[in-house]
């Protein structure tokens, strides 16, 4: 009896440390990792069963994991949601220990420090394989490529809005004429109005104003120049729900004299006909005369791992995949996309992100964060 | 022997009291009727025996057998009561055929088939309705339907029959021919019968014994001449009887034993009660059924012809004496004309006395008019 | 002494739980009070939590801590008027469309209605069959025909033309195409077969001989409407006008559709924008239409209260007299004919057509194809899918997916439905009864948005209540009110005594509802069942929230296929819907007899 009572209490002791074992958390798990090479990491990949979920606020995400599910052999599950509701699901799958992604690929830096990272949902991983090749500022978190929204106009008939400084777009004469998906329905174009109120913002918008009239700027009651933009450039502009939906919109031959600040990527959709829009950043390029201060904004698209990760091998190496030429394929066919990793160029014709980042306002969570509120309170003025 | 016992029974539904502390005792065998305006507490009293409404307070015995004590704890679900229930509306089973109506329930008792089929058959003969096995309630007449719900209700055999209106919904023909039917049934089946109905003249036809009930209490419980010869009070009085009962304001002046001194409609009269007369105030109310009210000439109450209103084998006359007005009753077919001066006279030995106040009877006997 | 409870006690539980009435009411007082008061309370909690995000750093409180700074946004910030322009401006657009679209129903519901039963109208059949498609059709529907219709170049976002300004070369103004007027007309009409359906009950089952006696007494037509027949259906005129509202305040997708592009918002549009940035304030909206959902209910249940005394319902009257419509027969019945074509017909085809063309407002044969329905390597479009949706083996996923989540939530809505109806009825005028009727009645008052939100906080406090788990608790919860009342509908037709008949000979209680109730009132029952099925088959911002990501719903990828701008993709999916949901409700009412008017109707 005695025997049979201490081989039970062995046995509880071993059940007991079993879990605290495979307990090691995923963070551990990715920092170990982020010196392996890429044969380890298949190895450790191929070791782990269920399928592999990824979510993904772009729709070629699927694409990506089908090619590397085909590479490897790994069946796997991938959804395209809006960011937010990405945030969302996060937060209830891992505080509900319920099984959800393994691996998340997300714009808003905003939220994706506030919630995510600050909460722990998201774990951050370099491939050792590419660590050499992504900017030092692009590692933590982790940048799988960035995207750009830039200004783009109706170039048919008399009206061309080409624009050369974007205080144009305050006139009288562009009331209506401008499209832009509602900061409502995207963070990321919340954040670019949130950037321009920062000190760099709103002091290049200053001088971009008084290069234009000849004059220095009167503020009224506005904080900054930036405050000033927002309130005359949203006020000038209609919203729509989707970036697709406007880029089509903007290329009929019934809208000229329209102009739209969306996803540079979505002219490769078959139903936009891009031979009636012309970008205008690829025409600075050609004139020499860039739109002043900023012919757009550009946002990272972040590649982490999911805290609750059932397959964080797995996630890892396709994180590795994400980073390459062959997993950035799924974007790199066309113009608007442009890889963390230096090696791979953007698509011929494109300009090189370099250029892009000079002319575009760039996304800084720490700002945005701090002064979301202000912002939003003052945007929604215009959304009404 | 499933003779029925409700002792003490009351049943309140909120604050309204529905049935108020009821002793009934139902004899093994009888017919009973119980009767009562709508809302008396009848169908209420008639559900609560059957099982299919739970009492408040009180016992009720069913063969001897508790089946229900508030006090106990005890209660019987209506299939263990052994009793059959024929409703109002007939509820038979729209979807299914007279035959299934009939075997369903034998089903459920788990019969054996062929016995249910000599069952149903039995039935089907019994109450004449063979022809229509195969159709549906909605292809019946209102009387088939009913014949057909009879035949559910008694397959089962069930000792005590329960009965809640059956007849209110059939034409005045029908109704006396299933009236006929069902005092045969009666006899017939050996079992008792518990009918509520607020038709009196079903109540006197078909019972042996009257539960007369109004705003949940019992009035009187008596066998139907009994009731209609010697009600407890007005109300039994009022309910009963066809054309109904006289009813004469009268002012006591005298009460000496069985002798009570009488003004009414301007004259002084003595009444002769068979017993020593108690409990009456200054104020009574003669009761007189209209055939012990006949039209005499030179009887003591003077009156002119209201209208006259024949019915063939005996015809009503309406008289107004004075503020009253008077119900007689000849037999044969008469027809006065309208105004006539007439006389009538109060005849017999079954005249009531009710004390106004109360209301309830307080002698019986004989009226002599004075001057 | 060892039990506390006298033989009596006992017996008087004992007599309570062998009803099955009480058992009934009891379980559903208990699972409803958790599955509807619970999500409420929680929803209070959020409303004055900090939330992780935005909250966190603007609020300057860690996650979770009690705040009342949400409050106070919503309410009382005049700092860019920011109160006035989310709360106060959002509220009182919502009662303005809520308002209008209820008049619309009831004057367009209920004058058909009248029309229908009370006059010699021409092709009767045709409009009343036709009439209660948009009900049955998701609203959304006539949202996207009335923007892809009207939509110019001249207003919203006004970059290219619908089919109004490029075939017809007609150019609606700003007002007509988006915002206020066409968000009420739009939802009048889809509700306007709520209207037919109830106040058509009503004049139906009434007593001709009131009609008769005014008839006979010479009153005027006109008079007699305004007099009789006005007075005898205005409880369900009041009820009708107040369940549109509550349901018209909660809509969400035709705001949305119609509403955004002249930035004209209604509450449930802005709680939906608000609850990704600042939660807390998203949750108090949610609060308010829920308050005003509730107020509502208590207004509606004293109007029909009181509604049993006035209408009599005897059925024995059947020679209606039919008001002769003379010379107005045939323009009224061509105008219905050719409205309910506008409005029911019209936009399946513009959905059809619309998922066959290449580049958006080029209506010509060379840009149409085939493709986006049964076409393969679709890449070359970048519209998200590879191949037609009738071949694609996600959409085929996501329709057995909604199809099955539909069937699921019809079956256990509709039984509880049944059961509800069961219990309510034979314990009437308990309160137990009436506490049971109204929470059963109470999803129906819960935004489905907030609702959705609500259970995804619960299915994180839950375990197991996950992916299907949880939609299908949600969807069977929310149409619960549609299942209930049919049963209560249901129950009422029935006489007590067809139960008891089968009580007395000691029928178990399931096997009379098995045998005797069910049969007998089968069609009714299963309308308890078919308007759940519809109704999540089109239902989009309950499930938005909570839909796995492994498996979609028609709905959901229908919703991400417009915002990503697939819109043939999208329209084909619409379609798709539209039909399954047709289909349904037809084979339902062919094979059953069952109906959605019998659902609703009172």
């Amino acid at each position: 009896m005695k025997r049979f009572l201490s081989l039970a209490l062995a046995l509880l002791m071993v059940l007991c440390l079993v879990p605290a074992a495979m307990a090691e958390s995923v963070a551990d798990l990715a920092k170990a990792a982020e010196s392996m090479t890429h044969e380890e990491l298949v190895e450790k990949a191929l070791a782990e069963e269920g399928t592999f979920v990824v979510y993904g606020n772009t729709s070629r995400i699927v694409t990506a994991a089908e090619n590397f599910s085909a590479l490897y052999g790994i069946a796997f599950e991938g959804s395209n949601l809006k960011d937010a509701e990405i945030y969302t699901k996060l937060s209830t799958e891992i505080e509900g220990k319920s099984k959800g992604a393994d691996m998340v690929m997300i714009q808003d830096g905003a939220s994706l420090q506030s919630i995510a990272i600050a909460n722990g949902y998201l774990v951050n991983f370099v491939p050792a394989s590419v660590k050499a090749n992504v900017a030092e500022a692009d590692q933590n978190p982790l940048i799988q490529q960035f995207i750009n929204k830039t200004f783009i106009w109706n170039n048919k008939g008399e009206n061309v809005p080409a624009i050369t400084n974007v205080w144009q777009l305050t006139e009288p004469q562009f009331k209506g004429n401008i499209v832009f998906k509602s900061p409502d329905a995207e963070q990321v174009n919340m954040n670019f109005l949130v950037m321009l109120t920062n000190e760099e913002w709103s002091g290049k918008l200053a001088t971009a104003y008084k290069n234009l009239y000849g004059k220095e700027i009167d503020l009224g009651e506005y904080p900054n120049a930036g405050y000033k933009w927002i309130a005359e450039f949203l006020g000038n502009c209609v919203f729509g729900n989707s970036d697709t939906t406007l880029a089509e919109e903007v290329s009929q031959e019934t809208a000229q004299g329209k102009i739209g600040l969306f996803v540079l990527s979505k002219l490769r959709s078959s139903s936009v006909l891009t031979e009636n829009l012309t970008v205008g950043q690829y025409q600075a390029a050609e004139t020499g005369v860039a739109i002043e201060p900023f012919s757009g904004f550009m946002y990272p698209m972040y590649a982490m791992l999911s805290s609750n990760a059932s397959r964080p091998y797995t996630a890892m190496l396709f994180i590795e995949y994400l980073m390459g030429a062959d997993g950035f394929k799924p974007w790199g066919k066309s113009i608007g996309a442009y890889s963390g990793n230096a090696e791979i160029a953007p698509l011929e014709g494109d300009l090189p992100l370099a250029d892009w980042k000079a002319s575009l306002v760039m996304e800084d969570p720490a700002y945005i964060l701090a002064n979301y509120e202000d912002v939003y309170f003052f945007v929604n003025m215009f959304l009404q | 022997m499933p003779e029925i016992i409700l002792k003490n029974v009351t049943k309140r539904f909120g604050k309204f009291v529905a049935v108020d502390n009821l002793d009934l005792y139902i004899a093994d065998r009888s017919f009973i009727t119980l009767l009562g305006p709508s809302g008396c507490g009848k169908t209420t009293t008639l559900r609560m025996i059957a099982g299919l409404e739970t009492p408040t307070e009180g016992e009720i015995l069913i063969d001897g057998e508790t089946v229900f004590s508030a006090e106990k704890g005890i209660n019987v679900p209506p299939n263990k009561r052994d009793v059959g229930f024929l409703f109002q509306n007939y509820a038979l089973w729209p979807h299914m055929t007279v035959y299934q109506n009939i075997a369903f329930g034998l089903e459920n008792l788990k019969w054996e088939k062929k016995k249910i089929k000599s069952r149903v058959e039995e039935m089907l003969a019994l109450l004449k309705i063979e022809q229509f096995v195969k159709r549906y309630p909605s292809e019946l007449s209102g009387g088939q339907q009913q014949r057909v719900a009879i035949a559910r209700t008694l397959a089962p055999s069930p000792k005590v029959l329960f009965m809640d209106e059956p007849l209110s919904n059939l034409d005045a023909k029908l109704r006396q021919e299933m009236r006929t039917e069902l005092k045969r049934l009666h006899s017939d089946t050996n079992s008792t019968f518990v009918y509520v109905t607020h038709d009196q003249l079903e109540a006197m036809t078909l019972s042996t014994q009257v539960c007369l009930m109004n705003n949940g209490l019992l009035q009187q419980y008596d066998p139907p001449l009994k009731i209609y010869g010697g009600p407890a009070n007005l109300f039994v009085a009022e309910f009963v009887g066809n054309p109904t009962m006289n009813f004469i304001p009268a002012d006591v002046v005298k009460l000496e034993g069985n002798r009570v001194e009488l003004t009414m409609l301007g004259k002084k009269a003595l009444f002769q009660a068979r017993d020593n007369v108690e409990n009456l105030g200054e104020k009574a109310v003669l009761g007189v059924r209209p055939e012990f009210l006949p039209i005499q000439d030179g009887g003591a109450v003077k009156g002119h012809v209201y209208s006259t209103l024949p019915t063939g084998m005996e015809t009503t006359v309406k008289v107004t004496c004075g503020d009253t007005m008077l119900t007689s009753v000849v037999f044969g077919n008469v027809d006065y004309p309208v105004d006539m001066p007439i006389s009538l006279s109060a005849n017999g030995d079954q005249l009531m006395l009710f004390d106004q106040q109360s209301g309830n009877a307080v002698g019986q006997g004989s009226l002599t008019i004075m001057d | 002494m060892l039990n506390p409870f006298s033989a009596r006690q006992r017996a008087r539980v004992r007599a309570f739980f062998g009803k099955p009435a009480n058992i009934i009411l009891v379980a559903f007082c208990a699972v409803l009070s958790v599955l509807t008061l619970y999500p409420l309370i929680l929803l209070l909690l959020e409303t004055v939590t900090v939330h992780a995000g935005k909250e966190v750093t603007s609020i300057k409180l860690p996650r979770g801590s009690f705040t009342l700074y949400s409050l106070k946004n919503i309410f009382a910030t005049s700092r860019f008027n920011y109160s006035q322009l989310t709360f106060y401006q959002p509220l009182f657009n919502t009662l303005a469309v809520a308002l209008t679209a209820s008049l619309i129903a009831i004057l367009f519901g209920g004058g058909v209605a009248w029309l229908i039963t009370r006059t010699n109208l021409k092709c009767k059949k045709f409009i009343s069959s036709v009439f209660v498609f948009p009900y049955i059709m998701p609203a959304w529907t006539l949202a996207t025909f009335w923007a892809t219709f009207f939509k110019n170049v001249n207003v919203g976002a006004g970059t290219s033309n619908g089919i109004m300004a490029a075939v017809f070369g007609i150019y609606m103004p700003e007002w007509f195409v988006y915002g206020y007027f066409p968000i009420s007309l739009v939802l009048g009409l889809h509700y306007a077969p709520f209207a037919y359906i109830l106040i058509g009950g009503i004049l139906r089952n009434m007593d001709a001989n009131l009609e008769e006696a005014a008839t006979i007494l010479k009153t005027r037509r006109w008079r007699m409407m305004m007099r009789i027949t006005l007075p005898i259906v205005k409880p369900a005129l009041l009820s009708t006008l107040l369940l549109v509202f509550s349901s018209a305040m909660s809509a969400y997708s035709v705001p949305i559709f119609l509403g955004s592009p002249v930035r004209y918002y209604v509450l449930s549009t802005k709680m939906m924008s608000l609850i990704n940035n600042f939660p807390g304030q998203g949750y108090i909206i949610a609060a308010v239409m829920i308050i005003f959902g509730v107020s509502i209910l208590a207004v509606n249940q004293k109007i029909t209260g009181s509604r049993k005394s006035y209408t009599t319902v005897t059925g024995k009257s059947s020679q209606i007299s039919l008001v002769n419509l003379r010379g107005g027969n045939w323009p009224i019945a061509i105008i219905l004919t050719v409205l309910m074509i506008l409005v029911a017909v019209v936009p399946l085809i513009t959905f059809a057509l619309e998922s066959v063309i290449i580049k958006a407002g080029d209506y010509s044969l060379s840009n149409m194809t085939l493709d986006f329905w049964i076409g393969r390597n679709l890449n070359y479009l970048d519209q998200g899918d590879s191949t037609g949706i009738l071949l694609s083996a996600k959409v085929l996923k996501a329709l057995g997916y909604s199809l099955l989540l539909a069937i699921t939530c019809s079956v256990v809505a509709g039984t509880s439905g049944v059961l509800v109806g069961y219990g309510i009825v034979k314990r009437r005028g308990s309160k137990l009864s009436t506490l049971v009727s109204n929470l059963s009645f109470f999803p129906y008052l819960m935004p489905s948005l907030a609702f959705g939100a609500i259970y995804l906080a619960m299915s994180t406090r839950v375990p197991g209540l996950q992916g299907f788990a949880v939609l299908a608790l949600i969807g069977s919860v929310k149409y619960l009110p549609f299942a209930s009342r049919s049963g209560v509908n249901a129950m009422l037709q029935l006489s007590g005594e067809i139960e008891e008949a089968a009580v007395i000979v000691g029928v178990p209680w399931y096997k009379r509802m098995i045998r005797i109730l069910f049969p007998i009132q089968k069609s009714s029952f299963l309308s308890g069942y078919l308007l759940p099925m519809v109704s999540c088959m089109r239902e989009l911002s309950l499930f938005v929230l909570l839909v796995p990501t492994s498996n979609t719903l028609l709905t959901t990828m229908l919703m991400q296929y417009s915002e990503k701008g697939w819109a043939q993709f999208g329209n084909a999916i619409n379609l798709m819907i539209i039909i399954v949901v047709l289909l349904v409700n037809f084979l339902v009412n062919k094979v059953t007899g069952a109906s959605i008017d019998k659902g609703v109707g009172g």
